[in-house]
């Protein structure tokens, strides 16, 4: 019982200092103004996490899928027998 | 495992829109929300679904893995197209001045690709766990 109050006075007490926080931050708009007039002429996506993704960042895509393949072939090397391994 | 009987017969009936879900993400991922990862993690789904079905699962892992090793290939090498073209690399093949129309070819393709990588590599996944806990 004890340790459920303590939690969650834990949580709200984040909770608080999160609100606090973020009413004090001066947010910089400037990218997301430009990719708001200019990301659908550049890049002819209406979608602009994919005008992001695929195109102005595709470099950190390439790796994202990067990190998935290394991680398939990383299982299956643990879960082969030694008998046969790919 | 036993699986009962309305599981099997819902699943039967769910399989064939969940699949048309997945392709519906990943073609239309430049207009609407969605893309190549998730559509592809929408496709491993259906697979999964298969594997409630009938209780079979995927047994040729050498063939998926080939797969993926050969669209995440096609992914870098239709990536590096744009140092012929544009001359830097990794971004939009497409010269900078046509029309949107032609610049939506590398979306798709792209999108296409990376959803082929992701649902091949989640059902090895997913292959590979169910097999190991039998």
């Amino acid at each position: 019982m004890i340790r459920k109050v303590v939690i969650l006075s834990m949580l709200l007490l984040i909770l608080i200092l999160f609100m606090l926080t973020i009413e004090d931050i001066n947010i910089n708009t400037s990218a997301r103004d430009y990719l708001f007039e200019n990301g659908f002429r550049e890049t002819g996506s209406n979608n602009l996490v994919t005008a992001i993704y695929l195109d102005y960042r595709l470099y950190d895509s390439i790796y994202e899928a990067g990190i998935l393949l290394v991680t398939v072939s990383g299982i299956i090397f643990m879960s082969k027998k030694d008998d046969d391994v790919l | 495992m036993k699986t009962s009987e309305i599981l099997k017969s819902m699943c039967k009936v769910l399989f064939p829109f969940v699949s048309m879900f997945g392709l519906y993400v990943i073609i239309n991922g430049h207009i609407s929300p969605g893309g190549g990862f998730q559509g592809g993690a929408i496709l491993a789904t259906a697979i999964l679904i298969t594997y409630i079905i009938e209780l079979d699962i995927v047994e040729n892992l050498t063939l998926l893995i080939r797969i993926e090793k050969y669209a995440f290939l096609t992914i870098i090498l239709i990536g590096g197209i744009s140092l012929f073209t544009r001359g830097e690399f990794f971004t939009n093949f497409i010269p900078i001045g046509s029309s949107i129309v032609y610049k939506r070819i590398f979306l798709i393709a792209l999108n296409f690709f990376i959803g082929i990588k992701v649902a091949t590599g989640l059902i090895t996944i997913i292959s590979t766990f169910i097999e190991e806990g039998e």
